[in-house]
């Protein structure tokens, strides 16, 4: 075995012991912090393989959640309770009304549909060139929402699902986790990975070197989308309820913040944003309930989003892309006209 | 008029132009002769201010120009005809040139250089509403340096004009040059042919790879073994 | 249930929304055209330029002419500080440092608007001059919506004229082509740059009391979804084309009145969709939009 591997397996290994022990040690409140820190970096890596190593800049993160979240829920929604709640029978090919899906399969069900919707709306609009996939996956993120309110026989409408039954625990997030980063790991650093970061550099002299770029570009955006339709799957089977509202753009904005202040287009810059984001927000919960000024926290992540872009774009663990081609020019920015 | 000294430039942390110094005399044709990549177009954008030296001093008429901006340097009267002509193709003829006296304030004075540049191109004249990008490579030519006029410089830039014109078109560019100097005007002027360039340039300066190789009054250049090798293919 | 008349009260509702969505792009295409930026932090200038007018209009009591000049001077102002303070250092660097910072700007006048004016939206009242009913044969309006489509007009003429004719002008479309080209010409590019954004934002905000007038409510997320929808209308008109913008206003408002008044109200719900589905659409058969030309890849 290759020492990268070797790295993974005894990273594996200490995961699973560090799980352990938190499970046996920590309180409830610790354990569900851990918990959502672990769903939220499944999403924060995967979005890391679109945005950060691509280059292209997905905002469709959280339609993405909510497609594995409303899948893998109505997959699993138990019997007894689908008539209660008049939630749709499952049909033939998925099994017939009686039969409800094992939470494995059903995660992974969540997050196939999601990579298919990525899919389709991907083909179109990655042939363009230029930023119209941050405002076409946007838009995807209102048109997902909007089906979400509005296709009440399934989804139940704006009040949501509540009764999802509690099959995330720490150790499915964090087996989900160690999944995530290690196939995203083998993507980036394979002939694929490197001729998607050879597109993001110079999508021109790629294409001269025979990479064929929307191929490549396809296929991160589906394998993106399909964690993220799991990391919607644990959500939903952690916090047993969910409603449209919770798969805003806001959901998006904040996986957004996590990378870029972590560091896109490392391999730990995603975790370590996710674990500062979310400390800061429960250290700050109290004091925003007091105070009662709610949207401080929303407020504060735009503020240090603007200010890493400005003072260290490349996060908390990208290193400096140094002074590369970019000529010493007399920046727009600097000097004395202007 | 203009005096480079030490001149370093960098893309990043590779140097493109090193220790270059020259002088271009009021009045004269001046040529800066070079194989392709040899830091002529490196050298013209430091003088003019687009790229910004990492060592070396640029004196325009005894003043220290090396950190002005580049806006501040063509009131002073400099301007850059750029390399593969720069056109504005989606802006009509007489916009472009409208640009060219961007830094300029005089109407009167605008209209009247404008109508001083048709009665130069006459080609340009007759298409003067018409968008830049439909042009002949000829004409394109004719209007950047109508544009390069508009400033009223006293010393003109000209990066490679004759790049891909036909022969013929190559020498009626080189008369206007000759009338532009003779009006009053001095040129720097950049070429990869020597042969034309030597034959109406007061003083020549040879780049190779960065470095000024060869300088001197053109007439002696153009009697050196080995510029006549290497440039004039003799 | 197909009448004529209420086909036209319908389209003049769209030519309305149209109107607003169309000066919205104008500032996002300018915009665009110059550094390639999709500017979420446009839709904040609606929602500030609508409370600015709530309060020194409708709370101060200042009159609406002060209080329009005021709103665009109050925007462009606004548009200045973030080119100013944020944009400017971002240029030269990767285009997608500038669509992150203003997502972030966004976001930040969102939750301090929330901060400030509360969550719950605000009843704009629009003033009785604005609200004076007319009624003819085939159309029932009020005097806002004259206003709206008078005042569009007029804006919109004006900054055709200014980016056709004036000096100002052809600097902006030089700068836009190329802008290397264009600083040889001793154009200052940060000044023309700056330009665009004060014209687009003072115009955003007006924008942002022309919606509160018409449509009676503000809160403080307003500006995000329309917003983005003014920039579907850029890329459905034609990216980089000034009267492509305003066509795809125009398209976009008239697509998302009509398809709602004309469907079976169960489908009302879906108005954002459909928007968002009529982008999707125009990418796929038309991806330079209606008047667009293909777009130069920059090296
Ligand atoms: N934008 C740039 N980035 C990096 N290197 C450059 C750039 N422009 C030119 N160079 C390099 O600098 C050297 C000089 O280029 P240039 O001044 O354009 O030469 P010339 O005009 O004599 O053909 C060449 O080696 C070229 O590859
Ligand atoms: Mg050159």
């Amino acid at each position: 075995m290759k020492r990268p591997e070797l790295a993974f397996v005894w990273g594996g290994i200490l995961l699973f012991l560090g799980v352990f022990l938190a499970s046996q040690f920590l309180n409830r409140y610790l354990i569900h912090i851990l918990v959502l820190i672990g769903i939220y970096s499944i999403a924060t890596v995967s979005l890391n393989l679109t945005n950060g190593y691509a280059g292209l800049f997905s905002l469709g993160h959280a339609a993405f959640m909510a497609i594995g979240a409303y899948a893998s829920t109505l997959l699993t929604f138990p019997l007894p309770l689908r008539e209660a709640y008049e939630l749709p029978k499952l049909p033939w090919f998925l099994g017939g009304p009686d039969f409800v899906w094992p939470f494995f399969p059903a995660l992974c069900m969540g997050g196939a549909l999601a990579s298919f919707a990525a899919l389709l709306i991907g083909a179109p609009v990655l042939r363009l060139r230029g930023h119209y996939l941050s405002v076409a996956s946007l838009g995807f993120v209102v048109i997902v929402t909007t089906l979400a309110k509005t296709m009440k026989g399934i989804t139940r409408g704006p009040m949501g699902i509540s009764a999802i039954p509690l099959y995330t625990n720490i150790y499915w997030t964090y087996l989900w986790l160690f999944i995530t980063v290690y196939v995203i790991w083998r993507i980036v650093h394979s002939r694929f990975g490197r001729a998607i970061m050879a597109l993001r550099e110079d999508e021109t002299a790629a294409q001269v070197l025979g990479v064929y770029p929307m191929k490549y570009k396809l296929f991160s955006f589906v394998v993106g989308a399909f964690f993220a339709g799991v990391a919607g799957g644990l959500y939903a089977h952690f916090t047993k309820a969910i409603r449209p509202l919770e798969f805003s753009f806001f959901l998006t904005f904040q996986i957004v913040v996590m990378l870029i202040l972590g560091g896109m287009g490392t391999t730990a810059g995603p975790i370590v944003g996710v674990v500062s984001l979310l400390t800061l927000r429960y250290a700050l919960k109290p004091l925003e309930e007091h105070l009662k000024i709610y949207g401080m926290i929303e407020l504060i992540y735009a503020v240090l989003l603007i200010v890493v872009m400005l003072w260290k774009p490349e996060g908390i663990v990208g290193r400096s892309p140094g002074k590369k081609k970019r000529p010493t020019r007399v920046l727009e920015g600097g000097g004395s006209h202007g | 008029m203009l005096k480079v000294e030490g001149l370093t430039v960098k893309y990043g942390v590779i140097p493109a132009v090193v220790n270059v110094s020259l002088e271009v005399r009021e009045g004269q044709i001046v040529t800066l002769l070079g194989a392709n990549g040899a830091g002529k177009t490196t050298t013209l954008k430091a003088v003019m201010g687009v790229l910004r030296p990492a060592v070396g001093k640029i004196f325009y008429r005894g003043q220290d120009i090396t950190s002005l901006s580049p806006s501040l340097r063509v009131r002073l009267g400099i301007a850059l005809v750029p390399e593969g002509r720069g056109i504005f193709n989606r802006l009509t003829v007489e916009e472009n040139l409208l640009l060219g006296a961007y830094s300029r304030s005089s109407r009167e004075e605008i209209v009247k250089d404008l109508e001083e540049i048709y009665l130069l191109f006459p080609r340009l004249a007759e298409r003067r509403k018409q968008i830049a990008g439909t042009l002949s490579g000829g004409e394109q030519q004719m209007l950047a340096l109508g544009r390069g006029l508009m400033a009223r410089p006293q010393l003109m830039l000209l990066d490679e004009p004759s790049l891909g014109l036909a022969p013929l078109v190559v020498r009626e560019l080189y008369t206007l040059i000759e009338k532009i100097r003779d009006q009053g005007v001095t040129i720097l002027l950049v070429e990869q042919s020597a042969l034309v360039a030597l034959g109406i340039a007061d003083y020549a300066y040879v780049l190779e790879s960065g470095n000024v190789k060869l300088f001197g009054e053109s007439e002696v250049l153009k009697s050196l073994d080995e510029v006549k090798r290497v440039y004039l293919g003799g | 249930m197909f009448s004529w008349g209420y086909f036209l009260q319908q389209s003049m509702n769209g030519i309305i929304l149209g109107c607003i969505y169309a000066l919205l792009a104008l500032g996002m295409t300018v915009v665009y055209g110059i550094l390639r930026l999709i500017n979420f932090a446009h839709g904040s200038l609606i929602t500030v330029g609508a409370f600015f007018v709530y309060f020194i209009f409708f709370r101060a009591g200042l009159s609406l002419p002060a209080s329009v000049f005021l709103v665009l001077g109050f925007g462009g102002l606004m548009g200045l500080v973030l080119d100013t303070i944020a944009y400017r250092k971002l240029r030269g660097g990767p285009e997608v440092a500038l669509l992150i910072t203003s997502l972030g700007f966004y976001t930040f006048v969102e939750n301090f608007m929330k901060m400030v004016v509360s969550p719950q939206p605000y009843a704009f009242k629009t003033p009785p001059y604005l609200s004076i009913m007319y009624k003819t044969q085939f159309l029932t309006f009020r005097s806002i919506d004259v206003f709206i489509i008078v005042s569009s007009i007029i804006i919109m003429l004006i900054f055709h004229l200014f980016v056709k004719k004036s000096k100002m002008g052809i600097a902006m479309r030089a700068v836009a082509e190329n802008l290397e080209i264009a600083r040889l010409m001793g154009i200052e590019v940060n000044r023309v740059i700056s330009l665009t954004f004060v014209l687009g934002s003072a115009i955003a905000a007006f924008t942002g009391f022309l919606w509160g007038a018409k449509y009676g409510q503000i809160s403080y997320d307003m500006g995000f979804l329309t917003g983005v929808k003014a920039f579907v209308a850029v890329v459905v008109g034609g990216v980089g084309s000034i009267p492509g913008a305003m066509l795809g206003g125009f398209v976009l408002g008239l697509a998302e009145i009509l398809s709602i008044a004309f469907l079976p109200t169960r489908f009302a719900e879906y108005r954002d969709g459909i928007v968002f589905a009529i982008l999707i659409v125009v990418l796929l058969l038309r991806p330079a939009g209606i008047m667009g030309v293909k777009e130069e890849v920059r090296v």
